[in-house]
């Protein structure tokens, strides 16, 4: 039973700091103050997107006892292995200085000081709990954290609902702050930002660290849609109070403390710090999370010893790799680009990549020598492939013409 | 003839296969495969080869010739096939994970990088 209970577990926390990130949080705010709520259909279409992959990823690993990175190396090739092993460097280091940005945006929204100076002691701070931290301290520590996102909810329950005005903006998004540019480029990085491949990597690992034998794939489902649909209930919330505070005073929410005032007007002085918080846990999580999931990719692929409960001396190179890559981000965070707009640019990098991403996944799961009799349901495998062209088609249009009309 | 009880392997099951030695680490995986034609058995598989140079191959053979001009086969390793005690996805191998030259990398690391940094040592 206790297996049961890490297991579920091991879903939320990789639903919160999987969902829930500098990239989601920085595309539900930027989405409900430009467009109202013209982009809520897209988280919808994002989480079942997510649910269907997470629940992929668990049956996986429970079936095959292998993690995607294993499967991709040992079943296309060194080759093939190197296009999603590129693509997830790439992504994901700019994705991590984001989530690096956001932690430290959250301690200077509590103590008054710049982020930029903030920023190297958080990347340290992570680097001790990924160098020394077990794996349950890692899985649970932002999960218990995490669950002050449901302050969101309240936050909307206390300015009264979602005003009757806003209703018609889901299906006829308003376009006074935002332009078709904006509104595309941020339906590529909320697919980006939350179908993040990291996800796969870091779920199939974390199920071979806890020696999860996934013996109910029915818990499985149920992790999936229980902790995924937590994930995108706290990514709606902050939207929807975007489109309620932000949008009417004009503030296109460009940064990630911009963000805050949504929290601000229902709580005051609390719903800063309580904003703050989430910004904390979620950015928190995720950072850990992607530092390890890419350090898993490496070292699996290349058959390295790795496990985040061994001594660091016990898996040198997964270790060495997990600091080099810490360091990558560090370097990018230090110039300083706003931690929002890194975001979102390293979703829409991230939902551009997608088809390169998880295709192998796909055709993983629908091979018998993995998964015997428990390989995709058609259904599954057509809705996966329509929401992966539909973010590579979207990345594609969106990214040159956010970038010819200067971004954010 | 082949004997039924012996199972049948072709080279990409053996190709990008994991190390494991017999203490259970996780050394490398196989880069490439070296054979041997001798004059009475045919054609023999005789090492299993590690190292960037194989790798490099594996992408494109001028790319091979690329990093052996930088490398030197200095970090190229090679694993007789006998050593290998059980075939499949994870190629067992009869020894311990000092006997290989294979995988030395992160002992390497652990004892000149890792041990500088508090909590890197064994």
């Amino acid at each position: 039973m206790k297996k049961q209970w890490t297991s579920i577990a091991l879903g939320i926390v990789t639903a919160i700091g999987g969902f829930l990130d500098a990239g989601t949080i920085a595309t539900s705010g930027e989405a409900g103050a430009k467009f109202g709520l013209g982009l809520v259909w897209i988280v919808l279409v994002a989480t079942v997107a997510v649910i269907l992959l997470v629940e992929m990823v668990g049956r996986f690993t429970a079936v095959s006892k292998k993690t995607y990175a294993e499967a991709i190396r040992e079943d296309f090739g060194f080759r093939f292995y190197l296009l999603p092993l590129a693509s997830e460097v790439i992504a994901e280091s700019m994705l991590l200085a984001a989530e690096l940005g956001g932690v430290a945006i959250a301690l200077s929204l509590f103590t008054g000081i710049s982020w930029h100076i903030l920023f190297p002691f958080v990347a340290l701070f992570v680097w001790i709990i990924i160098w020394r931290g077990s794996f349950d301290l890692i899985e649970n520590g932002p999960a218990l954290l995490g669950l002050v996102t449901l302050s969101f909810l309240a936050g909307i329950v206390a300015l009264g609902g979602i005003p009757a005005q806003l209703l018609p903006t889901l299906w006829h998004p308003s376009f006074q702050q935002g332009t078709v540019a904006d509104y595309l480029y941020l339906v590529a990085a909320i697919l980006g930002s939350t179908i993040s491949p990291y996800l796969l990597y870091f779920y199939s690992s974390g199920a071979r660290e806890e020696r999860w034998t996934g013996a109910s794939l029915l818990l499985n489902r149920v992790t999936a849609i229980v902790g995924m649909g937590f994930g995108s209930m706290g990514s709606l919330a902050l939207l929807v109070l975007a489109a309620i505070v932000l949008q009417p005073l004009n503030i296109s929410a460009s940064t990630l403390g911009e963000l805050g005032i949504a929290m601000a007007k229902p709580f005051g002085i609390v719903g800063s710090l309580l904003f703050a918080s989430v910004l904390f846990a979620t950015c928190l999580g995720a950072a850990l999370e992607v530092v390890l999931a890419v350090s898993y990719n490496i070292a699996q692929g290349f058959g390295w010893e790795w496990g985040e409960n061994k001594k660091p001396a016990e898996a040198a190179r997964f270790n060495l790799v997990m600091t080099i890559f810490l360091l990558i981000a560090v370097a990018i965070g230090l110039t300083g680009i706003d931690p929002l707009q890194l975001a979102l640019f390293a979703s829409t990098i991230i939902s551009l990549f997608l088809p390169i991403s998880l295709s192998p996944f796909l055709i993983l799961m629908n091979d018998p020598q993995y998964l015997g009799k428990k390989t995709n349901r058609r259904f599954t495998n057509i809705a996966m492939v329509c929401i992966l062209v539909l973010a590579f088609l979207v990345a594609l249009i969106s990214l040159p013409l956010e970038i010819i009309t200067g971004g954010g | 003839m082949l004997d039924p009880q012996d199972e049948v392997f072709s080279i990409r099951d053996i190709l990008d296969s994991q190390l494991l030695t017999s203490d259970g680490r996780r050394i490398g995986r196989v880069a490439d495969i070296e054979a041997e034609v001798r004059t009475d058995d045919g054609l023999i598989l005789t090492y299993l080869v590690a190292g960037p140079q194989a790798l490099a191959g594996r992408i494109n053979t001028h790319l091979r010739d690329l990093f052996r001009f930088f490398f030197r086969d200095r970090f190229e390793q090679r694993i007789p096939l006998s050593e290998v005690t059980k075939f499949g996805p994870t190629l067992h191998l009869r020894g311990k994970a000092k006997d290989y030259a294979v995988g030395q990398s992160d002992r390497w690391i652990a004892e000149h990088i890792l041990r500088w940094i508090p909590g890197g040592r064994l």
